[in-house]
């Protein structure tokens, strides 16, 4: 009973030939990246391209960019400088720079930890947000200065815990520390502390608006210790004007749940952010947080094209399934939407 | 031959077994009359007749009619003494495993279900972690027990919460062949393998004692590639190290009288990993220290009518994890009692009835810092009942209480029917054949883990237990020709629904994660295997061809669960093949291992996905004889032959070519 291989081993090959195709198309000028963070430790972070005109989608940008590298694990947050994307990957501990629009890589920023969200304000001067310390006891952070020219790090400035997306404006670089209460502000030019502005607990997000004033979005802080989440200081907004940063304006959050992620429209007069479930929209001029939700839905990431006022929200129904991104129209009316790798959590036009 | 057996028929019938035991995976089955039962099985019914009170227990694969079951063969698992069962299992076995690495979390997927759906059974007792509702396949080695069998499919009433993909049997069965006997083994390997095993035993006319004990570390340091944006960079890899791995297993049986046996058995394993996060993540220090402490203690009335056992058993189960934060640390101790009554009805059946409870106490940091306990009940009733010797029929039906309220009613029915029975004089040893069709059908439940009721937050102590409903049907053909061939070929077709399927989403107002009965998921597919044992004078081999198709999608879900209908689950490969060859010639050893499994998505939505691989392993041997019945067991091994390059989980590159050495000193 001899066993004849030959039509085993041809059925081995069939079925190793049904593998699907891994097929990335390039697409012709691309104008929107849309960020996915992948899945943890799975290393599948991806960047897609797409071309608002033609609708074209190519799904993991850089990978068919760059002869199938993968990006990393975690894609955090994208900032843009010039003719350069600056891709901050943060369980991988890198940023990935890359040429403009064509994704070729430029380079990768290495020795980050944490590294969470990054600006530039020259061709040669970035700065990245870094988390310190294990996720059951953080440590202070660090604002790290970088020279893009070399794409090194050139010097750290210390900062609060947790510190998130920062804020570039006249000559100051605006770090929240959303892990404690404050704003930790660094002198561009010193490149050293000059100042913390106390604010509400949980400062996570910042933007400036039109008359020059800067907004900061407190998340507030949550205890999960009895099982039930329970919001042990409100969320709040907070304006106040660079020049009198002690002169606050304030808006307290129902503490039923923590709001976040707080936008601004191209004209920099309406304010978004997410609350319980839902998109909320407020302008700048409103002296009361607004009660009806803009968007009923929650989002994992939100931003408006400046050249035609629609609005790209990004929605991540779980851990291991692709994500989605939703256009609407400026007043909020839903286009169409496209499917991106898992958990799309930022949009970058150029 | 039904309940009790005491045939002089039957004890020649095992001899005969053991005459034309194979090497490989014993693909057999419930024995029927003229069935060649599993090599191991042969072994404990023969230990049983060699003493002056021929009747033996009954097993509960007895009432599983109708349903597949394998059985690895003990000399396959003797080659395997220093793995663990993931490693047998991945090659020897179409079996599925999802693997982060050597020596990494391993889980089974057994028809295409989730790896708590796959009951783990020691002595009878499920050792799934009530924590995680799983097992690791590569914390349990595979030279502790003697017997390891797989119960593919739904057979709760039988085996319990989670055995709704199907049950994995570990035994330790007593030997009582007189004497002593034992060996001690030594091994090494590439990326800093070493390990050492020892498996002794002695037996009087009342007392059968075994102790197997193992020791591995291994560094793990193998070299892989990453495509990187400026190119293809090789790096080692770090933080994969399994730095020890113990296990101790001692087990004594002492008869008491002609009808009464003690048995007490323990099980200590202790491992300490480095946690390896995925090469995409850069400076993990994750480490994992996994202990348990299993002990059992029964008793056992085996008389001509009737019989029955009581066991109580104690387990401790803890899991430290730290990655450089304060450490999460988990301490689960389980006690069980069971007891169960068998009796003849008739010439013809027999009936089971029995209990079992469950007390959990869990201190667990996840939990918050109070020890939770919790308590489950189960009231069972097997029957088996054989109208004709060629018609074998079993009913059973289990009913289980959980915290939450009482679990759905599990009932299972199989028939077995020997279509082209074999000759009636078994003895003869000239050629026949057995045609025998098979169905069976059952509904089983898994009940909800105490992570799944108790994490903070998140926790839900209102999820109901998933609901399996399923049944499968084939045929099984078995040929003897003349005393050197014997061969076997089965073919298995099922399907079944898992209802009330879990699934941990995070809420869209708080975006706390939280555990729902959410989607319904169909599992359908085909098992096709084939065997066949050769023996000609100082040789003795056989090969094995097995073949899974194995069709898993979500089929139905709730508005809250976004995965997409209709796209085969991750990490279920479509197809899965594996061939196994073994040889043996006077005191030489070869075996060949051949493992395909087609591409399996990596995730929910059925675009990503890992390559089919195919994985070629082969294993020689010498055996050197001693005086005084002392032997010298030289074996080499190779996995990963072809070299083959491949992810065995994404951002896990699984191992290159692997060597290894072991050499074993056997005395008896």
């Amino acid at each position: 009973m001899k066993k004849n291989l030959a039509p085993l081993l041809a059925a081995v090959a069939f079925l190793a030939a049904c593998d699907p195709e891994n097929s990335a198309t390039p697409i012709p000028a691309p104008d929107i990246f849309i960020l996915s963070e992948g899945e943890f430790t799975k290393g599948d972070g991806a960047v897609s391209a797409f071309n608002s005109r033609t609708n074209g989608l190519a799904v993991d940008y850089f990978g068919s960019a760059n002869g199938g590298a993968k990006l990393g694990d975690v894609v955090q947050h994208m900032g843009v400088q010039g003719q350069r994307g600056y891709i901050v990957v943060n369980g991988s501990k890198k940023i990935e720079v890359v040429n403009l629009p064509d994704f070729r890589t430029a380079g990768t920023i290495s020795g980050l930890d944490q590294p969470r969200y990054f600006t530039a304000t020259s061709a040669t001067r970035g700065y990245v947000t870094e988390w310190r310390g294990p996720y059951t006891g953080y440590l202070p952070g660090v604002l790290s200065i970088l020279d893009l020219s070399t794409n090194t790090v050139t010097s750290r400035v210390p900062v609060g815990r947790n510190p998130e997306h920062l804020l570039a404006l006249g000559g100051k670089i605006y770090v929240p520390n959303s892990l404690d209460n404050t704003i930790s502000v660094v002198d561009e030019a010193t490149g050293a502390l000059a100042s913390t502005i106390t604010v509400s607990d949980g400062p996570s997000s910042m933007v400036a608006d039109k008359d020059g004033n800067i907004w900061v979005l407190c998340s507030g802080f949550v205890s999960y210790a009895t099982g039930a989440a329970v919001q042990v200081s409100a969320g709040a907004l907070i304006r106040f004007n660079p020049s009198v940063p002690s002169a606050q304006l304030k808006f307290t959050f129902p503490a039923t749940s923590s709001p976040g992620s707080l936008r601004i429209n191209p004209a920099k007069d309406q304010l978004y952010y997410g609350f319980g479930g839902a998109e909320y929209q407020m302008s700048v001029a409103a002296t009361a947080l607004p009660t009806a939700p803009f968007i009923r839905r929650s989002f994992s990431g939100f931003a408006i094209d400046a050249r035609d006022n629609r609005i790209y929200a990004a929605v991540s129904p779980s851990y291991n399934t692709n994500g989605r991104f939703i256009r609407y129209q400026a007043s909020g009316v839903a286009i169409d939407s496209f499917e991106v790798k898992v958990g799309p959590n930022g949009f970058v036009f150029y | 031959m039904h309940l009790f057996n005491f045939g002089r028929a039957g004890w020649r019938q095992s001899l005969l077994g053991l005459l034309l035991a194979g090497p490989g995976v014993a693909l057999g089955q419930q024995p029927g009359p003229a069935a060649a039962p599993p090599d191991s099985a042969r072994l404990s019914r023969r230990q049983h007749r060699l003493a002056e009170v021929q009747v033996r227990a009954v097993g509960p694969e007895r009432f599983a009619v109708g349903s597949r079951r394998f059985e690895l063969d003990s000399a396959v698992l003797a080659q395997y003494r220093g793995a663990n069962l993931a490693d047998v299992l991945q090659a020897r076995t179409p079996l599925v495993l999802k693997n982060y690495g050597p020596g990494q979390l391993a889980t089974i997927a057994l028809r295409g279900t989730s790896a708590q759906h796959t009951a783990v059974l020691w002595n009878g007792l499920n050792i799934m972690l009530p924590t995680l509702g799983q097992n690791d396949f590569s914390l349990l080695p595979a030279g502790a027990n003697t017997r390891v069998a797989v119960q593919p499919g739904p057979a709760a009433a039988l085996y319990g919460s989670g055995a709704i993909g199907g049950a994995v049997l570990l035994n330790t069965d007593p030997d009582w062949r007189p004497g002593s006997r034992g060996s001690v083994q030594a091994d090494a390997g590439s990326f800093g393998l070493a390990g050492g095993s020892l498996e002794a035993r002695t037996t009087t006319p009342t007392v059968a004692v075994r102790i197997a004990a193992s020791y591995r570390e291994a560094q793990n340091n193998y070299s892989y590639v990453l495509r990187e944006a400026r190119g293809p960079v090789r790096y080692t890899l770090r933080n994969a190290a399994l730095r020890h791995q113990w296990s101790i297993s001692p087990d004594v049986a002492w008869r008491i009288g002609k009808a009464g046996e003690v048995t007490a058995a323990a099980w200590l394993t202790d491992a300490d990993r480095e946690i390896q996060a995925g090469v995409n993540v850069v400076g993990s220090e994750a480490r994992e220290r996994d202990q348990s402490r299993r002990l059992v203690l029964g008793y056992r009335h085996v008389a001509a009518r009737q019989q029955w056992a009581v066991r109580g058993a104690w387990f401790e189960d803890i899991i430290n994890y730290r990655d450089g934060g304060t450490p999460s640390n988990s301490r689960v101790r389980t006690s069980q009692a069971q007891a169960e009554h068998t009796s003849a009805l008739g010439a013809r059946g027999s009936l089971r009835v029995g209990a079992e409870a469950q007390h959990f106490a869990a201190l667990v940091d996840g939990y918050g810092s109070e020890t939770i306990t919790e308590n489950r009940a189960a009231a069972f009733a097997l029957l088996r009942y054989d109208p004709r010797p060629a018609l074998r029929l079993s009913a059973n039906l289990r009913q289980a209480a959980l915290p939450a309220g009482l679990a759905p009613l599990t009932p299972t029915v199989g028939v077995e029917w020997d279509l082209l029975p074999a000759r009636p004089d078994t003895l003869s040893y000239s050629s026949a054949s057995q045609l025998t069709i098979k169905a069976s059908a059952a509904r089983s439940y898994r009940a909800p883990t105490l992570n799944e009721r108790y994490w903070l937050p998140g926790g839900n102590t209102a999820l109901r237990p998933e609901l399996g409903a399923g049944a499968e049907a084939g045929l099984r053909y078995r040929q003897r020709r003349g005393r050197r061939i014997t061969m076997e070929a089965e073919l298995t077709a099922f399907r079944q629904d898992v209802d009330h399927w879990v699934q941990w989403l995070p809420s869209t107002s708080t975006g706390i994660w939280s555990p729902r009965n959410l989607r319904q998921v169909r599992s359908q597919g085909l098992e096709a295997s084939t065997a066949v044992h050769l023996r000609q004078g100082s040789y003795q081999g056989g090969a094995q061809l097995a073949y899974h198709f194995t069709d898993t999608r979500k089929i139905q879900g709730s508005a809250a669960d976004s995965d997409p209908v209709g796209v085969q689950l991750a990490f279920v490969p479509r197809h899965q093949a594996s061939l196994s060859t073994d040889h043996r010639w006077r005191d030489w050893l070869v075996s060949g291992t051949f493992v395909f499994s087609s591409f399996r998505y990596t995730n929910a939505s059925g675009t990503d996905f890992l390559p089919s691989t195919s994985l070629l392993g082969a294993t020689v041997g010498r055996t050197v004889r001693g005086p005084a019945g002392t032997s010298v067991l030289l074996l080499v091994q190779a996995a990963n032959l072809l070299n083959h390059t491949y992810y065995s989980y994404p951002g896990r590159p699984a191992p290159p070519r692997t060597l290894g050495a072991s050499l074993r000193l056997s005395w008896n």
